[in-house]
């Protein structure tokens, strides 16, 4: 995107050189690019050290709130060990995130093969919207825990039963934006194509298409917060796997600084794939002008 | 003016809309006869929703009409085709496209027999003609709001139509940049030779532009009157025509016309 800018910029014609001045490296640029970063990092310093310190001078009970260095010792020895063999259930925090990050990226992507082209599917033809648009609504507005028991049921304490809970709960917002981007494509840009010749092929492939693929990514950002949240549910309530299943676990068994760990793992992989995502949109769709939250 | 072989003939052209969730039905356009003479540049005027845009959009084929008939040629317009080339108030450019690609966009959804030599030949011609050359690469939400609509002339000049229609291209441009857009467009369809047909709701624009300026009347739209005008081009540069007597009575009179009209949008709604 620079690249494209500058040139446009070296292209205008001006007869003053110094009309466009090189900023250089100076102090007051490398700041103003890193001071996001330095900032908020020494923030979390600060936020971390004062949990330490209220934590060993204000008389906590550790089991309600483990020391801040524990719960990063806990996180360190639960990623770097494995579960040894024959174990009857790990108590590596590695071995549960990729079960769960796993199921996460197995469930996005069926979410993703069924909610895009029934979105895209919606939005097209209108028949299809009439017949499916009251299940999508019923399915998307019914809090989605409420199936868990129905679906432990049918598939037992199972992946398998996992994966479903987390397509469910990812699949409509998914769906529902791809079928508003297609509704929404600007009349103008439909009417400029046809004017130029385009057949109906031709609008959906060059126009409503490309229109539409950043509404699909904010669907699949909106997703994995759904999803994440269906992966920890299906966890907490069945199964001997994952993230959610070892948060329960180190409840029950007092090893909250294990569970501190986890939430904090959990925060961190939500935080990165949504950001990978706002990225994601920011680079497809550089005119939609992506606030940056 | 030489109105005996016509490329546009409407004849008896009524266009109406239904509005489902009224249960009416709304004629936008009543019995329009017109006739544009090749390389005529026409500008219609009127208050809004008098059905402009519905006159301009049967003459691309964009919406069916309800009796009458449009003719270009003389076939009978059934659907858009490349000797009909629009430029839209919004612009409707692709926003994920550059500059090149949004100009290059009609020979991709069209056939028209002409080598990749001469579409890159007219890419850059067209580029030129609009005085963007330097400029293919960029994305239109880097250009500013007249450069935008330059890129939208250049996308409907490409495939060298018989008719260029315009639906109101500078509404949405300053006033300083108007002037220039307008002086420009002028200067291409002096250059092109180029039939247009266009819309604006600015009276000072219809007469700068236009070789006869078409009044239409408000619900149902029908031709209130054709106002001939006869100054010398080029008029954009010619401090002269702005200033003259004759400027000033033309105005007032359309004025006058598109007034009545007007006052009757503001009743009716």
């Amino acid at each position: 995107m620079v690249a494209t800018k500058n040139k446009s910029l070296q292209q205008f014609d001006t007869d003053d050189p110094d009309r466009i001045q090189d900023l250089g490296w100076t102090f007051k640029e490398v700041w103003r690019r890193t001071r996001g970063l330095v900032v908020t990092t020494l923030n979390l310093i600060t936020f971390f050290i004062l949990w330490e310190v209220f934590t060993i001078y204000g008389d906590i009970n550790p089991l309600f709130l483990p020391k801040a260095s524990d719960m990063f010792a806990e996180l360190w020895v639960g990623l770097t060990t494995r579960a040894p063999e024959g174990a009857v259930f790990s108590g590596s925090i590695l071995d549960h995130f990729l079960h769960s990050f796993n199921n996460l990226m197995f469930g996005l992507a069926i979410a993703c093969l069924i909610g895009i082209p029934g979105g895209l599917l919606m939005g097209g033809n209108k028949y299809i919207e009439a017949i499916l648009s009251p299940y999508v609504w019923a399915l998307a507005s019914l809090p989605r825990i409420a199936l868990v028991p129905l679906f432990i049921l049918f598939l037992g304490f199972t992946t398998t039963m996992q994966v479903t809970i987390i397509v469910i709960s990812a699949v409509f917002p998914i769906m529902i934006n791809a079928w508003a981007g297609v509704k929404t494509t600007e009349k103008s840009l439909l009417a400029a194509a046809r004017v130029f010749g385009a057949n109906r092929r031709q609008l959906y492939v060059k126009v409503v298409l490309p229109y539409t693929l950043p509404f699909i990514i904010s669907g699949i950002q909106q997703g994995i917060g759904r999803g994440l949240i269906g992966v920890v549910i299906a966890e907490l309530f069945g199964g001997s796997n994952g993230l959610g299943f070892l948060i329960q676990r180190s409840a029950d068994t007092f090893n909250t600084a294990m569970t501190f760990a986890v939430l904090l793992l959990l925060i961190v992989m939500s935080l990165s794939l949504i950001n990978f995502t706002r990225w994601l949109e920011a680079y497809v769709a550089p005119w939609r002008n992506v606030n940056h939250l | 003016m030489n109105n005996k072989n016509p490329i546009i003939v409407a004849n008896d052209l009524t266009i109406a809309y239904e509005l489902h969730r009224e249960r009416k039905k709304l004629v936008a356009l009543q019995d329009i006869s017109l006739e544009v003479a090749p390389g005529e540049f026409v500008v219609l005027v009127g208050p809004s929703g008098c059905g402009k845009t519905s006159f301009i959009n049967a003459i691309s084929g964009l919406v069916p009409k309800a009796s009458g008939s449009v003719t270009v040629r003389g076939q009978e317009v059934t659907g858009p085709g490349p000797d009909r080339a629009m430029v839209f108030q919004d612009y409707a450019l692709l926003p994920w496209r550059t500059v090149e690609s949004n100009v290059r966009m009609p020979f991709e959804f069209q056939d028209l027999g002409i080598s990749d030599d001469e579409k890159a030949r007219r890419v850059k011609e067209c580029l030129s003609l609009v005085d963007l050359t330097g400029f293919e690469k960029s994305f239109p939400y880097e250009l500013s709001g007249g450069m935008k609509q330059r890129v939208g002339i250049a996308r409907a000049l490409i495939t060298h139509p018989d008719i260029l229609l315009a639906d109101e291209p500078f509404a949405a441009i300053d006033a300083m940049t108007r002037e220039a857009m307008q002086a420009e467009m002028e200067r291409i369809v002096m250059e092109t030779g180029q039939t247009c047909v266009f819309i604006t709701h600015s009276i000072d624009e219809a007469i700068l532009l236009g070789d006869r300026v078409v009044v239409i009347s408000y619900r149902p739209g029908k031709v209130k009157e054709i106002v001939n005008v006869n100054f010398p081009r080029p008029r954009m540069s010619n401090s002269e025509v702005k200033t003259s007597k004759e400027y000033a009575q033309l105005r007032d009179h359309i004025w006058n016309l598109v007034k009545d009209e007007a006052s009757q949008t503001n009743r009716g709604e």
